[in-house]
């Protein structure tokens, strides 16, 4: 698979807890690559990103699920699953309470 | 200021309470998927937590139902959940992990019939522990 420059081709979907950072956009196009430099793509399109996502230790946030297509990042490689040309990533805050 | 709306038909207010009865003990939760503040249907999920003072929405089910949302160009137009013992009024443990900056609704079964309010949970930032409770008047119609 070669690298190819400036191939825009993965999706991003954004929930709307996240769109006050994206310019209320709702998906956003990103390069191939694995999931976290999917997100460093999302903090150079939209700064400030990335903190909503991350935690200082540079953790995935615990109430942030990805999806990649219809599967859970947590049950692939996480943050260093990759995601190829057609993909869609799909971001969604958990939804708990008591 | 005007309060924010949330217009929902009685027959969905029918359907989010009886999927809310049928949970007991556990508490139940699910969707409301709209348009401009307007109900347009009401997707009844698991609660993952299986707990009578907990709810979680199933991940999946939470990714399927956020797929339809965009298939058939709805909105998330809130999300709701029972108390089975308490009041219709968010826990300490609703603001504290209260993600989507859309409507809370929030069935009390404390009371017969159900009681059904809706607040949203106004943080600074999503992941802040508290948040300001803002009362959303839930007008049922249609």
């Amino acid at each position: 698979m070669g690298r190819k420059e400036g191939a825009v081709s993965v999706e991003v979907r954004i929930p709307t807890v996240f769109r006050k950072f994206t310019g209320d956009r709702s998906v956003i196009e990103v390069e191939p690559g694995t999931i976290s430099q999917v997100i460093d793509q999302l903090e150079t399109q939209h700064p400030g990103f990335k903190e909503q996502l991350m935690t200082d230790a540079g953790e995935l946030h615990r109430f942030v699920n990805i999806y990649v297509n219809d599967e859970d990042a947590r049950y692939l490689d996480k943050l260093d699953t990759k995601v190829t040309e057609g993909d869609t990533v799909s971001l969604l805050p958990s939804v708990a309470g008591g | 200021m005007t309060a924010e709306l949330l217009v929902i038909s009685p027959d969905l207010v029918q359907e989010m309470v009886a999927h809310c009865l049928a949970g007991r003990p556990n508490e139940a939760c699910g969707l409301l998927a709209g348009k401009d503040g307007v109900v347009a249907k009401v997707l009844r999920m698991t609660n993952a937590a299986a707990s009578p003072v907990r709810y979680a929405l199933d991940p999946k089910e939470q990714f399927d139902a956020y797929s339809l949302l965009e298939n058939e160009d709805l909105e998330l137009g809130g999300i709701f959940h029972s108390h089975t013992r308490t009041e219709a009024y968010p826990s300490p443990t609703d603001i504290r992990m209260a993600t989507e900056d859309v409507p809370y609704v929030i069935v009390s079964l404390a009371r017969d019939p159900a009681e059904v309010r809706a607040f949203r949970i106004v943080k600074e930032s999503w992941t802040d522990p508290e948040g300001e409770v803002v009362e959303v008047t839930v007008r049922v119609e249609g």
